[in-house]
């Protein structure tokens, strides 16, 4: 059901008086609205601070547009609109029927007959989406709703038009990947013939109740659009030569969706005939169910934290903006927050869905956790599996976090200092405990420089206002609009930088960019040293670095190898020489992108056995695998020159970091459950593990459990200043006591 | 469109302007609709429409008593009918001040009149949804009757299809039509099939004539008319459903009886055959109601110029 408004939300838009809540994402809110004379529409508005940029505005239009384009037979119709608004907003009608993704987990995959006349009335409103010259990208189970009447879609939010290059610079790319074209997953124009091979997608999903390429990471499934077969098994025989001629990876060999459509089904009976019983009672249910809604508003809440925030000026290009979504690979990350609407929250919750388990606070009870201080941050969990996670940074007094924007909270009181309005997920921010560094390209001049795009700018923020500070340092030499440009890590005052020349395009790496690894030094803006860096693979999802720090006059990395393996390598800080390079067997990249744990002699690696490598040349100091053998631990940690870990099966255990012994092993048998992902917080008379929704204390010195905390968190980080663990995840940002 | 009870018809009024205040206009309401649909020539003891308050917040299912009926009667029924209960009971929830036009009117709910329901299906109902909608009506008139009341008005445009079950409206139509005492044969608005003989005659309703107006009712449902020839009806009905039409109503079921008989499990409701569920209705049915509620959420009434007076409720 949907929710009650909270006491901010607005009293009206236009004419529109919202009656409650259906859904509330990053990006906006959908409200069920009503006029005076009781007309009820579903009322879909973007959050002011994302629309008082241009692009993003832009973008809600050509989403209203292309919503006009479909038409109410096929998709949701436009009621009315106001693109020009403070918080924009337009009205279509309220869709009576289930998502398809939620109707296939209601009531199981759909018989042969349905699946038929679903496809068939699916090819009709791409046939008339195609025939405006809109392709709509984004095709897959959840923006496609069941009526009595046929299937409607929904969510244009990244439709675009053909050829329409302003549209697709705004618009671009993102989608779903499991239901993407190959051409999409690699970066190269969906063009209709895309749309249909999404369309046979969904129909295997439908039939089946499995997207033809399975489930997983992004990067995995990107990678099977492109190269694996299909697996149709479960489809009804006489569907799979039509389905799999959908599938096929060539666009130019799929059926145009006419000739489809007559294949699919002849066109006999009413859409209604060939639904299963139990769509049909849950279409009767939400046809009942609206009118059961009353008007219902929260107060606010008394204990609600002082959310004051100042919204840093608009100082950045919104060319990084474009680029938020203007990337194949990397958006597939992004669909998350830029591309995908807050109705299609948690993989899609249409306009008539109760809101997505879980998010959005302002919808849950406010129930009482063990936290010192909880605050709402929107999260996108997509996002992490490409990109380094726990973007969780301590810097002073504060934690700033990219959630999706750059936000600054205080550590002692979770007051929310500033919140970015323009930092989005792909901004590389890195810090080093005093400052945070970002990077991003410069709007400074549409020149487009000599590396193929506007400089990369690299410049600190300003800790109170969340501000660029000056100075700024341009780099014109670099393309700062390319999306593999990565800032590795800062430290004295020389910031490290992964920078790309060549043409913009919307793949991650191609061959003709050429990229370098570069110190700068961010007072001077002069460059220390540059040295290129070997091509990485075609349609890479991975940036080149997985985690770095500086140790010395080390520069210590984690790199992903074109052939996937992790390698550890060490540079010299004063010239960009490798000093070593060495494969880490056993490592997985996805399990390393969280900050490295170093001291002067040693870089320790755990996610699977732990180990020590030396600084020095690389070799093996110690591992588990000989000292503890068949033992799997987590990431560890090191405070105080004893290194921690979380050790599958047993729980906590604190090792010589030099010798790798085991000094103490959590007592009292609770550590089965310990959480093998987060890495453990280390404080002076505890250690903190995750287990199931709790984050535990172990003590120091009786090496047992002492307390346990409630918290919805997955990462943590210590924030020592303020004697607090900071955890986050679920999308709260929370306050625990660090002792 | 046919399936939709006309409701689309009528979904732009809003064109009309704040002169709309008349003919559509009825108490605190504006007419939207009408509920029922002229063409299933299927006679309705009330005028019912589609309605909303003049603040547009408040939707509801209006009743107004037949033209020439007594306004009196039929109030008097409305009020008795807001305590009902029962599963599938329809309460009155606002009924006119004294002095007033007589109305009175419920939340709306998309619903569909039984005869309507036939039409939009393309005929006679299944055995399955004709086995559930008996079941739900004879609990929710067993229900009635533990309350000592009567409902006497069980017919088929009394019977509104809803996604959830159906749902039994006017109440009390034969009591409002005639005083007892008084031959109610051929009065407009009373269904001549499904009016039992004895209250045709101008008896007191009692319950046995509840079972012979819902024995009608659902051979109606089964075959499309109130009357049939006895194998017109589903083999498996034909029996218990001749048993409510009798003339003596000491030889009808009892209420537990027919329950027993449609839910297949000769009486025993713990038995292992499944009843089946209300709200099953056929795919054209459910189609006709999400449209009818689309069109209901679309409908936009004229705004008054002044704000008006909430419903009045007693």
């Amino acid at each position: 059901m949907p929710s009650p408004l909270t006491h901010d939300d607005p009293q009206a838009f236009g004419p529109y008086r919202p009656v409650a809540r259906l859904g509330s994402g990053g990006m906006g809110t959908v409200y069920l609205a009503r006029t005076a004379g009781g007309r009820t529409v579903a009322l879909k508005t973007m959050h002011a601070r994302i629309a008082s940029d241009t692009a993003f505005r832009t973008r809600f239009r050509l989403e209203t547009d292309a919503a006009r384009v479909v038409g109410e037979r096929y998709g949701a119709g436009v009621v009315d609109a106001d693109p020009r608004a403070e918080t924009p907003w337009f009205a279509t009608e309220y869709v009576l029927g289930p998502p398809l993704d939620d109707a296939v987990e209601l009531c199981g995959p759909l018989p042969e007959q349905s699946v038929r006349a679903l496809g068939a009335a699916l090819c009709g409103a791409l046939g008339q989406l195609h025939a405006s010259d809109v392709v709509h990208r984004d095709l897959k189970p959840s923006n496609v709703l069941l009526t009595a009447y046929g299937p409607k879609i929904i969510d244009f939010g990244i439709a675009r038009a053909a050829g329409d290059d302003r549209l697709t610079r705004v618009g671009v790319a993102v989608g779903t990947p499991a239901f993407m074209s190959p051409e999409q997953a690699s970066g190269q124009e969906h063009s209709a013939a895309g749309d249909v091979f999404a369309l046979a997608g969904l129909l295997v999903f439908a039939a089946t109740g499995r997207p033809p390429f399975g489930h997983g990471q992004a990067a995995d499934l990107l990678y099977r659009v492109q190269y694996a077969e299909p697996d149709l098994t479960g489809v009804p025989s006489s569907l799979v030569p039509l389905l799999a001629q959908c599938l096929d990876k060539n666009p130019f060999r799929r059926p145009a969706t006419d000739w489809l459509a007559a294949e699919l089904h002849d066109g006999s009976g009413e859409f209604a005939d060939h639904l299963p019983d139990a769509v049909l009672a849950d279409i009767g249910r939400r046809a009942a169910e609206v009118w059961q809604i009353m008007p219902q508003r929260l107060l606010a809440p008394a204990d609600e934290p002082d959310m004051a925030e100042t919204v840093a000026p608009a100082r950045w290009s919104r060319r990084r903006l474009l680029l938020t979504g203007g990337t194949a690979t990397l958006a597939v990350a992004a669909a998350g927050t830029a591309g995908v609407w807050a109705w299609n929250e948690r993989g899609g919750s249409g306009p008539d869905r109760p809101p997505a388990p879980g998010p959005s606070n302002r919808l849950l009870p406010r129930k009482r956790l063990d936290s010192i201080w909880q605050i709402q941050v929107d999260e996108d969990d997509l996002f992490e599996e490409v990109m380094q996670p726990g973007q969780l940074h301590v810097v002073g007094d504060m934690v700033v976090t990219v959630a999706p924007h750059l936000i600054g909270v205080t550590a002692k009181t979770g007051q929310r200092q500033w919140a970015s309005n323009l930092m989005d997920s792909d901004w590389q921010v890195a810090t080093d405990g005093e400052r945070v560094l970002g990077l991003g390209p410069s709007d400074e001049g549409a020149s487009s420089g000599k590396a193929g795009g506007d400089p990369l700018l690299v410049t600190s923020i300003d800790l109170l206002t969340g501000e660029l500070n000056d100075p700024q340092v341009s780099l014109p030499e670099f393309n700062g609009e390319l999306v593999g440009d990565q800032l590795v890590c800062t430290a004295n005052g020389i910031a490290y930088v992964v920078a790309g020349r060549g043409k913009f395009v919307h793949s991650r790496f191609t061959a003709n960019q050429t990229w370098y690894l570069f110190a700068v030094d961010l007072s001077t803006g002069k460059r220390l040293w540059t040295t290129p860096l070997p091509a990485r693979r075609s349609g890479s999802v991975r940036l080149y670095f997985l985690s770095a720090a500086v140790v010395g006059r080390d520069l210590v990395a984690l790199q992903e190898a074109n052939d996937g393996t992790v390698h550890a390598v060490v540079r010299d800080t004063r010239s960009g020489a490798v000093r070593w390079d060495r494969p880490l067997a056993g490592v997985k990249a996805s399990s390393v992108q969280l900050p490295l744990v170093t001291d002067a002699r040693h870089l320790y690696l755990g996610a699977g056995e732990l180990r020590a490598l030396r600084l020095r040349d690389g070799r093996t100091a110690w591992e588990s695998k000989s000292s503890r053998p068949g033992r799997t631990y987590g990431p560890p940690a090191l405070k105080n020159g004893t290194l921690y870990a979380i050790e599958k099966g047993l729980g906590m255990v604190a090792l010589d970091p030099g010798s790798g012994r085991v000094k103490w092993e959590e007592q009292g048998g609770q550590g089965v459950e310990a959480d093998l992902k987060a890495v453990p917080v280390i404080g002076t008379d505890h250690a903190y593990s995750r287990r199931a929704s709790k984050l535990w204390a172990i003590d120091l010195s009786s090496h047992a459990p002492t307390d346990s905390y409630r918290t919805t968190g997955n990462r943590f980080i210590a924030h020592e200043k303020s004697r607090t663990v900071i955890s986050m995840g679920g999308n709260f940002l929370a306050a625990f006591p660090l002792r | 469109m046919h399936a939709t009870g006309g409701a689309t018809d009528v979904a732009g009024t809003g064109g009309q302007g704040p002169a709309g205040r008349s003919s559509r206009h009825v108490g605190p309401y504006a007419l939207i609709t009408s509920l029922d649909d002229p063409r299933t020539r299927i006679p309705v003891p009330e005028r019912r429409y589609i309605a909303r308050s003049d603040d547009g917040q408040h939707t509801v299912l209006l009743s107004l008593p037949q033209l020439g009926g007594d306004p009196q009667r039929f109030l008097a029924e409305a009020e008795a009918s807001r305590y009902l209960l029962g599963p599938c009971a329809a309460p009155a929830t606002a009924l006119a001040a004294p002095g007033e036009p007589a109305w009175h009117a419920r939340p709306y709910l998309p619903a569909l009149p039984l005869p309507t329901a036939l039409a939009v299906h393309g005929g006679p109902l299944p055995e399955q949804t004709v086995r559930a909608l008996g079941v739900a009506l004879a609990e929710t008139l067993a229900v009635l009757h533990g309350q000592g009341l009567t409902f006497a008005g069980v017919s088929p445009a009394a019977v509104l299809l809803c996604a959830d079950g159906p749902r039994l409206t006017c109440f009390g139509a034969v009591r409002a039509a005639a005083p007892d005492g008084t031959p109610r044969s051929g009065l407009p608005g009373l269904e001549p099939g499904s009016l039992p003989p004895e209250q045709a005659s101008g008896g007191r309703p009692r319950p046995l004539g509840d079972v012979y107006a819902l024995g009608a009712t659902l051979a109606y449902a089964a075959t499309g008319h109130t009357t049939p020839e006895r194998d017109e009806l589903p083999p498996s009905l034909r029996t218990v459903l001749s048993r409510c039409l009798a003339r003596d109503p000491s030889t009808r079921p009892q209420l537990t009886e027919l329950i027993g008989a449609l839910s297949g499990d000769g009486g025993t409701r713990d038995g292992a055959t499944p009843v089946p569920g209300p709200g099953r209705l056929p795919g054209r049915v459910i189609a006709a109601l999400a449209h009818q509620s689309g069109a209901v959420l679309t409908a936009e009434i004229p705004v008054a110029s002044t704000a008006p007076a909430p419903p009045t409720t007693r």
